[in-house]
């Protein structure tokens, strides 16, 4: 526990060190946002902003006036308001595919890396990223098929007892596991990243097999420290629109702006502090011993593009 | 010779016999009780027509049932009668039946029935029918379909008499029948070990303007019946928890593991039972104007936690009903919580009622209170008052919408009766209208329910239409007015099956108003509501000079406000502008153009223009346009745009947590 502690907090400092990461990517998150919330936005302007029926979603939130107003045929289909917002996620997802390598490399390295460093790593890992990634969607999609039939099996079975908390607990039980399972394998391919960065290893199964062999021989450490940076990304949640609902009042769009956005910074910078904490612990447990090689390898040497 | 005139007269004396008229009850010893012990009143409430005494045995482990039915029928008809037809709407539950067809053609209720599971299977067998003094009738039963052309249902069975049952003459009917009921798909069935009983007994049809009404299953909708008294015998199981329509008069534990619970009811209009090892039992008392009345609330075990809940919601509903329409004369109501995986939620059958909740229900999402206020509004629109739901479907459940509205209204609030959860809000008559608005224009409400266009119209319109279009009349004739005449509508034709005239009369009645340019359009048509400010403008007086300054207060303009009637329901309306400098102008129009212009010369600009500024229109299809301010307000928009933004986010990051 203390380890895992150690751990965490290592990764808090590491963190702490580099927030202006978690500041670039947060903007980014909110800029695509704000695209993909473009065509909502003026539909709902449309409808909205001359009418007094408007009241009712502002001072307080009626859903009965709010799915009224999606219903419009000036609303539009709402697949046309949806539609932009998972594009722009799918956007994001591909950026932090892209400049991860570079947050990693900063994270490993005691000085601010300069900015031609970061986008170097970059522009050189983004195509193991990509190998990754599909490495990742290939084991994690299997696993998680496998996983969810059968729970879903689990649940038809608890479905038929005359316990009717049953299904809810097994599925609520089983999705808990399925996620830890996931959990696992996200460690394992987070530390196959930072492998893939810190020793600039070209070859991605072999990343993912030393991902793999640590994850194998730390799991405890590891597993422990994300689900308690897990847990506290839930508690931000969770007060967060807890505040959101007991101090912003309804009319406060400025309140509510800020305070959604504070959610959505806090939140980002759980998953940037698991990330963290990877690096943090790739760098004590498995480069230390050859640090003085290994980094001056990953420097120093010309960058061949 | 004398043998040949002997069989003559023989035939002669069979002949006459059979075509001459039963005897009356009094000559058979027949009669319909007139006993009162299930009802707060010293006598009848209602004109009994039929008495039914059924001795059922449940099998639990197949879902059948065996019973024998003695049916007394009092001919009160005014006419002979040589022909009745019984429902048997578990035949309901067949792939070739009338229910079924319409459910794939509408996917009633999610049953679009890709493949039929053999547990979908009902059946309402009559294994002996006997005519008391006329012998056997079982292989001279047919099956008829009154409403279409199928000839493979078999919801409704017909059986012809040799000898008419004269005016005001007693026939008995002694019927054997075998049930067996389906995996609960809609309203009636069993689920795990849970069952509940409706549409399960062979039930007579109705004489109603001189012809029989006895319609088929259908998706939407199944009950009109006579009244009368109902004795239940059911035998089941010793561990079954059992409740039923009416009171509990004994039960008795058979040697052979089994238990008989005999259930009387009376004035009411069809029976249901249940049963299930897992009910617990919450008992309470209503205090109503005629007497107490003992409700006795059926919970399932994960839920017992909300039966306070439910038996508050029954008693403040009560209390309502008794005040605004009259009194509930019956002795007991029971409140079902049925098994939540079945599709027995949210039914109504006479003194018997189900409701719908799981083990997690917030207090501020009122699912519990509003089925229960609602199942237990029927046993007024439909128990007591008791239209003929296939042909009126909209005079019991959207008059029961509208009383639904106005309890859950006057308890919870107008903005909050549906939904008060994390400043998430949601009213009656925002549900109605989100029912009511997507169908608006396809069906009308005075039509046969299994003719509406689909589901969702019969719902919309039926539900919704009808409680908006009564909460509106209730701003047109005033509330207290309206109350009266539900009170005068329910005290009339209560134990009764009025009909629409019998229902809109009533209001113009009691209301003194000529109603009809109305009723001819909310109620007979299918008119659409929808009024628009089209325009404002105010231009300056002096537009023309060159060094015009416009000053608030100073500068003189020519207001111009445009008012459109989009759709064709035409109905007066009120329309306020209001001008920059506070002032307040009321017109009213009797909304008979297309569209009218109201022009001002005034110091002052329109700010803004509201149609029905009081907001007494409930059913006006678009409420965003029903007013237009000059400034854009962006406040609203942009608040909506945030959360928007904010579950992209949201979104975004958990792609980008789990894959990268």
């Amino acid at each position: 526990m203390k380890e895992n502690m150690n751990l965490v907090s290592a990764g808090a400092a590491v963190v702490r060190r580099n927030k202006r990461y978690i500041v670039w990517f947060y903007l980014l998150n909110l800029a695509f946002a704000h695209f993909g919330a473009s065509a909502f936005s003026d539909a709902a302007h449309s409808i909205l902003d001359h009418s007094l029926y408007a009241d009712k979603v502002l001072h307080g939130f009626n859903l009965g006036v709010f799915m009224e107003m999606l219903a419009r045929p000036e609303f539009g289909a709402l697949p046309s308001a949806t539609h932009p917002a998972m594009m722009f996620a799918v956007v994001f997802f591909v950026a932090s595919l892209v400049f991860m390598p570079g947050v990693l490399l900063g994270y490993a390295s005691d000085h601010r890396l300069p900015r031609d460093e970061f986008f170097r790593a970059c522009g050189r890992n983004v195509w193991r990223f990509v190998r990754l990634f599909v490495f990742f969607a290939i084991i994690a999609g299997v696993l998680a098929g496998i996983l969810f039939g059968a729970l879903n099996a689990l649940v038809t079975a608890a479905d038929k007892t005359s316990n009717e908390r049953l299904p809810f607990f097994t599925q609520l039980v089983g999705t808990l596991i399925i996620l830890l399972v996931l959990t696992v394998i996200r460690i394992w391919f987070d530390l196959a990243q930072t492998e893939v960065v810190l020793r600039d290893q070209p070859a991605v199964r072999k990343a993912v097999a030393a991902g793999f062999r640590k994850t194998w021989r730390n799991l405890g450490r590891l597993l422990g420290s994300y689900v308690v940076i897990a847990i506290v990304a839930l508690l931000v949640l969770l007060v967060g629109i807890w505040l959101w609902h007991a101090i912003v009042p309804p009319s406060s769009v400025l309140g509510a702006f800020i305070i959604g956005q504070a959610m959505m910074l806090l939140l980002l910078a759980m998953r940037f502090w698991q990330r963290a904490t990877a690096v943090a612990f790739y760098v004590k447990e498995m480069i230390e011993p050859v640090l003085e090689e290994r980094v001056v390898a990953a420097f120093i040497a010309p960058v061949v593009s | 010779m004398g043998s040949r005139l002997s069989v003559v007269v023989c035939l002669l004396v069979v002949s006459l016999a059979a075509s001459a008229p039963a005897q009356t009850g009094a000559a058979a010893g027949l009669a319909v009780p007139a006993t009162t012990t299930a009802i707060n009143s010293v006598t009848p409430l209602s004109q009994r027509v039929v008495a039914y005494d059924i001795d059922a045995k449940y099998n639990a482990k197949a879902h059948s049932l065996d019973a024998t039915e003695t049916l007394t029928y009092h001919n009160l008809t005014g006419q002979p009668l040589d022909t009745f037809p019984f429902h048997l709407y578990l035949n309901a539950f067949q792939p070739t039946s009338t229910w079924v067809r319409e459910g794939k053609r509408e996917a009633t209720r999610g049953q679009d029935f890709e493949k039929w599971d053999p547990k979908s299977n009902g059946a309402d067998e009559i294994k002996s029918f006997e005519v008391v003094g006329q012998g056997d009738f079982t292989n001279q039963l047919q099956f008829i379909h009154p409403d279409d052309d199928n000839k493979d249902d078999r919801t409704v069975v017909q059986v012809h008499l040799p000898k008419p049952i004269p005016p005001d003459g007693y026939v008995q009917f002694k019927i054997k029948f075998h049930d067996q009921f389906p995996e609960t798909l809609e309203r009636t069935g069993w689920n795990r070990d849970f069952v509940l009983g409706g549409q399960w007994f062979p039930k007579v049809g109705v004489w109603w303007h001189s012809a029989w009404n006895c319609h088929q299953f259908h998706a939407y909708t199944e009950f009109f019946a006579d009244f009368g008294v109902y004795d239940v015998k059911l035998t089941v199981p010793q561990y079954e928890v059992v409740g039923a329509s009416g009171i509990e008069v004994s039960s008795v534990n058979n040697p052979d593991g089994t238990k008989t619970v005999a259930y009387h009811g009376e004035d009411i209009h069809d029976f249901a039972w249940t049963a299930s090892p897992h009910y617990l039992i919450y008992n309470d008392i209503f205090q109503s104007t005629m007497g107490p009345v003992k409700l006795r609330i059926m919970m399932q075990p994960a839920h017992w936690g909300q039966a306070e809940r439910h038996a508050l919601i029954a008693k403040q509903t009560m209390e309502r009903f008794d005040r605004w329409y009259g009194p509930y004369p019956y002795k007991t109501l029971t409140i079902v919580d049925p098994d939540p995986g079945s599709q027995a939620l949210g039914m109504e059958y006479p003194t018997f009622i189900t409701g719908g909740t799981n083990w997690f229900m917030p207090k501020g999402l009122l699912l519990p209170e509003g089925v229960v206020e609602h199942e237990f509004g029927h046993q007024y629109w439909y128990g007591m008052v008791a239209t003929n739901e296939f042909e009126d479907a909209w005079m019991d459940e959207g008059i029961n919408q509208y009383s639904e509205a106005k309890v859950m209204d006057s308890i919870f609030g107008p903005s909050t009766s549906v939904l008060n959860l994390w400043g998430i809000t949601g009213g009656e008559r925002d549900q109605d209208r989100l029912f009511y608005e997507s169908v608006a224009a396809l069906d009308s409400m005075a039509q046969n329910g299994w003719q509406y266009f689909n589901y969702n119209s019969y719902g919309g319109i039926t539900y919704g239409k009808t409680a908006l279009i009564l909460l509106t009349l209730e701003n047109v004739i005033g509330e207290d007015t309206m109350r009266q005449a539900m009170h005068t509508y329910f005290l009339r034709y209560r134990f009764t099956h009025p009909t629409k005239e019998d229902f809109l009369k009533t209001i113009e009645e009691v209301s003194g108003k000529d109603l009809r340019w109305y009723f001819n359009q909310a109620v007979y048509g299918t008119q659409v509501l929808d009024y628009e400010v089209l325009k404002i403008s105010s231009v300056p007086v002096e537009w023309y000079k060159d060094d015009l300054q416009e000053k608030k207060g100073v500068t003189e303009y020519v207001d111009n406000v445009w008012i459109h009637r989009k759709e064709d329901f035409v109905m007066p309306v009120d329309v306020e502008i209001k001008f920059d400098n506070g002032d307040k102008v009321r017109e009213h129009w009797e909304g008979q153009d297309r569209w009218v212009r109201y022009a001002y010369r005034k110091k002052a600009k329109v700010e803004s223009v509201e149609v029905d500024p009081d907001h007494k229109i409930y059913f006006d299809r678009n409420n965003f346009n029903n007013s237009q301010t000059e400034e854009a307000n962006g406040a609203a928009a942009r608040k909506l745009a945030n959360y928007w933004t904010c579950i992209g986010q949201f979104f975004a990051q958990m792609l980008a947590w789990w894959l990268v």
